[in-house]
């Protein structure tokens, strides 16, 4: 059994996929099967190609470009033939083709055509020193990176509103009419509607930032909006405008 | 089998005993120190580029710790793969990864959160809409030619689907594996040219200064994912005709075979330039009467032809209407340059006195060391086709460094170019580095010789100097008007988004460049180039109306930021007639015009991006 514990490993991961999609599984555990799932055809497709004739860097080249020929043609195949590309073409073509070349690897080791399975022949391990450098340089990128999305997290942006009034569908009989608040802070707002010029709805806004409020008024050809950042109810903080020639009035 | 190099590990340093060699470093680093070393050196840009984020972007000490990063990551590889102490096969392949690694991480620290730059952007959206549609030829806008060329793309989908995690994130990943691919694949073939791994490791040093390596050859980009299968398709041919019994030679044609299918289908120009490269060595061979060489090679490009031109046919034949611009204008220029008459300023001869300096060295040593190593082929490798074929093509640098400083355009041109011609030129330069340093030389010779790893660190530095992002986005900061990815931020990405939401995808837009991709990526929108004369004048005229018509726009996205600073890359717009030239910001009035053109609507104010829809025809 331990002659072919490669193809047991590559066949449960493949199922072990599946089911985790089927069950919903959490992210970290469908990451890490996931990426399993994309190595394992080439590592297969590798040893029915070359078996142990090649070795070290080159075969580890070899198999990582034939783990990414399997999406690239295969996803090609399943296009040609009318299927859509989603999560279950995907885990259909990954997981058979790991399951059929199990399969023929199976019975071409059973028949002596391909060399059998051997942990010493995947690689000795690695020296302590060599494994403990490996570790602290590990760390320290880690940080690195962790210091990356730290600053962008802390980058600060000015504030924004966003106010819109759109009427993309010219047939359509209501407007789009909405507010987005990304001040970094909750924020109160008076929102006035206008039609030709006269004021015929208004809105006291309270918005979490991140929020967003929206209303459909009927449309007219003279319609306006001004938004006013409470407590300051004179200068217009925002404005949209549909049919009027000199911008809403203030 | 002429052209086959047997790889003897001890063989270190060529013409040498015992591994040493006369000129070299004394300095012995562990490998060990190195790996910690670079991965300091990442740690400390990150400290730079989050010194940028929080306003000190354009600090010199900000910009020193940057540059004192990158040492750390190259000053030891380099040192150890000069050193006098003999190096193993394995040690040459860590230095080498560690140093790909360091720098790709350096790269993810610039935007950690997502994708900022325009052509990373746009194979975002085109991944974004396989996974929405589950359809390949979803339009972009942003690309066109993207969905017919969608390798990248069913990789990154794939991954993204059976993981569940974020585009952006198997994006890195693929980028990341796809970019250590390449690099060990051309250590691979470096090896077996030249049979000594010190020489293989030496040349991807060499490689690694050219502008792209750390930035469009590492990126979520289609031509990042084809350059290993090019790579690739070249060990199969090596193989092929390395004598080897016929088992594995069935085997190598069958790998041969994929990975030029998988090359074609992802990248247009990668694929024809893979054809190229088959169809010299098939020639060299030709010329050397190398006739088992001849037919696998010959068969290969035959292959490999066949199957570009078909795909150009029967499933891109957009890539012409694509390529034919960028044809043209490099034809024109490669004309201008051979009529000895300048096309145009080029910015290469642009930027800071020290970047200036390092290009300007760069080009005296390379153009130095590739006659030596030239030399070299002549004396030691002249019956090694592969060889050849790498010293004949290698010449193509003289050209690229012309239309770098010659013609207009020329950086850019140059750029994308060397990605391609730098594999020949960097283990040109490996083979003469390699003699001068290896071969006991003495007088000034060995001078230079001595200095070898300082010459091979000027061209790794110009690379990153002179490479992307530009000198004036080197770290991240605040907004930049009309910049790169510091145009990318929650303000544009939310108005785009906006866009897709409101109003639908693939609407014409007016906008200006640092607007331009989010537009088009997060926003799925259709933005046009040519719209400088919409933001330029203090009226809309009749005129501009009907060019608007004729163009079909529909909505004009205006940035009021454009009229407060100059462009960051001295352009506002994607084509701007007077690019360069601007010497303040465009008047407000310009930008404010259309709050009173008749018909004209105001349909969204987010402070700074207003977004106004013109009228119907």
């Amino acid at each position: 059994m331990r002659e072919q514990a490669d193809l047991a490993i590559t066949a449960a991961v493949a199922v072990l996929t599946c089911v985790a999609a089927i069950l919903g599984a959490p992210i970290p555990v469908t990451a890490v099967l996931g990426i399993v799932l994309l190595a394992g055809p080439g590592y297969l497709l590798g040893q029915l190609l070359f078996g142990s004739r090649i070795a070290g860097l080159e075969r580890l080249a070899v198999f990582t470009g034939l783990a990414l020929c399997v999406p690239i043609l295969g996803g090609l195949a399943l296009a040609a033939a009318g299927l859509a590309l989603h999560r279950t073409a995907w885990l259909g073509l990954l997981a058979g083709t790991t399951l059929v070349s199990d399969l023929i690897l199976f019975f071409r080791r059973r028949s002596g055509r391909v060399a059998s399975f051997s942990w010493r022949q995947e690689g000795k391990g690695l020296p302590t020193r060599h494994v403990v450098t490996l570790g602290v340089a590990l760390a320290i990128v880690i940080a690195a990176l962790g210091l990356a999305r730290a600053g962008a997290a802390l980058q600060s942006y000015p504030g924004f509103t966003q106010l819109w009034l759109a009427h993309p569908n010219a047939n359509a009989a209501t407007a789009n009419l909405g507010v987005g608040n990304y001040e970094g802070r909750t924020t109160r707002y008076l929102l006035v509607l206008l039609r030709n010029g006269h004021e015929v709805a208004s809105w006291n806004l309270t918005l979490a930032n991140g929020q967003s409020w929206h209303q459909s008024p009927v449309f007219s050809a003279h319609i306006a909006a001004n938004l006013y950042k409470l407590p300051d109810v004179v200068h217009r903080y925002r404005y949209v405008t549909i049919g009027s020639d000199g911008g809403a009035s203030s | 089998v002429a052209g086959l190099a047997v790889v003897d590990a001890s063989l270190d340093w060529p013409g040498t005993k015992g591994g040493r060699h006369a000129a070299a470093t004394g300095f012995n680093l562990p490998v060990g120190v190195v790996t910690v070393c670079a991965a300091i050196g990442v740690l400390v840009i990150a400290l730079a580029y989050t010194a940028g984020r929080l306003g000190y972007a354009s600090s010199p000490w900000a910009d020193g710790t940057y540059w004192l990063g990158q040492a750390l990551i190259l000053v030891p590889a380099a040192v150890r793969l000069f050193a006098r102490r003999a190096l193993s096969a394995s040690e040459v392949v860590t230095i080498v990864t560690v140093l790909t690694v360091a720098e790709y991480l350096a790269t993810v620290c610039y935007s950690p959160a997502g994708f900022t730059f325009a052509d990373e952007l746009e194979h975002w959206r085109s991944t974004v809409n396989v996974l929405q549609t589950g359809r390949l030829l979803t339009p972009n806008y942003l690309l066109p030619i993207s969905p017919r060329y969608p390798g990248l793309e069913e990789v990154a989908s794939a991954l993204a689907s059976v993981t569940g995690l974020s585009v952006f994130t198997v994006g890195l990943i693929i980028a990341g594996v796809a970019h250590l691919l390449f690099v060990w694949v051309l250590y691979l073939l470096f090896r077996e040219f030249s049979g000594s791994y010190r020489i293989a490791g030496i040349a991807v040093l060499c490689y690694a200064s050219n502008s792209h390596f750390a930035s469009f050859d590492s990126m979520f980009i289609y031509q990042t994912l084809a350059l290993p299968f090019l790579g690739l398709t070249l060990l199969a041919a090596w193989r092929l005709t390395a004598g080897e019994r016929t088992g594995p030679r069935v085997s190598w044609l069958i790998f041969a075979v994929l990975a030029i299918a998988v090359t074609v289908v992802t990248h247009h120009v990668t694929s024809y330039v893979l054809a190229a490269t088959l169809l010299v060595v098939t020639l060299a061979a030709l010329l050397m009467r190398n006739w088992h060489t001849a037919a696998w090679v010959g068969g290969l490009t035959l292959l490999s032809a066949a199957t570009a031109a078909s795909w150009l046919a029967f499933a891109a034949p957009q890539t012409w209407t694509y390529l034919q611009p960028i044809a043209v204008g490099t034809l024109r220029s490669l004309q201008a340059l051979f009529a000895a008459s300048h096309s145009g300023g080029s910015s290469a001869l642009g930027g800071p006195l020290g970047n200036r300096v390092l290009s300007a060295g760069t080009v005296l040593i390379v153009s130095a060391l590739l006659p030596v190593g030239w030399w070299q082929v002549w004396r030691t490798h002249r019956h090694q086709l592969w060889i050849v074929a790498m010293a004949i093509v290698s010449v193509g640098w003289y050209v690229i460094v012309a239309a770098r400083f010659t013609v207009a355009d020329g950086t850019e041109l140059a750029g994308r170019a060397a990605t391609f011609i730098f594999v020949p030129a960097a283990f040109i330069v490996a083979l003469a580095l390699a003699h001068l340093v290896g071969a006991g030389v003495r007088g000034l010779v060995r001078v230079v010789a001595v200095s070898a790893p300082a010459v091979v660190l000027l061209l790794m530095f110009d690379g990153l100097a002179n490479g992307w992002p530009p000198y004036w986005e080197r770290l991240p900061g605040a907004y930049q008007v009309a910049g790169s990815e510091r145009s990318v931020g929650p303000e544009e990405i939310a108005a785009a988004r906006w866009t897709l939401a409101a109003l639908g995808p693939g609407n014409r837009f007016a906008t200006d460049a640092g607007s331009y991709s989010v537009l088009g990526s997060y926003g799925d929108q259709n933005p046009l180039q040519n719209v400088a004369y919409l933001y330029t004048s203090r009226v809309f005229t009749s005129t501009d109306a009907a060019q608007a018509q004729t163009q079909a726009l529909r909505y004009v996205w205006v940035d009021q930021r454009l009229s407060q600073s100059l462009p960051a890359a001295g352009q506002y717009f994607p084509i701007d007639p007077n690019a360069g030239k601007y010497t303040h910001p465009l008047p407000e009035a310009d930008l404010d015009k259309f709050n009173t053109t008749r018909g004209v609507a105001r349909i969204y104010d987010g402070g700074n991006i207003v977004i106004y829809e013109l009228a119907g025809p």
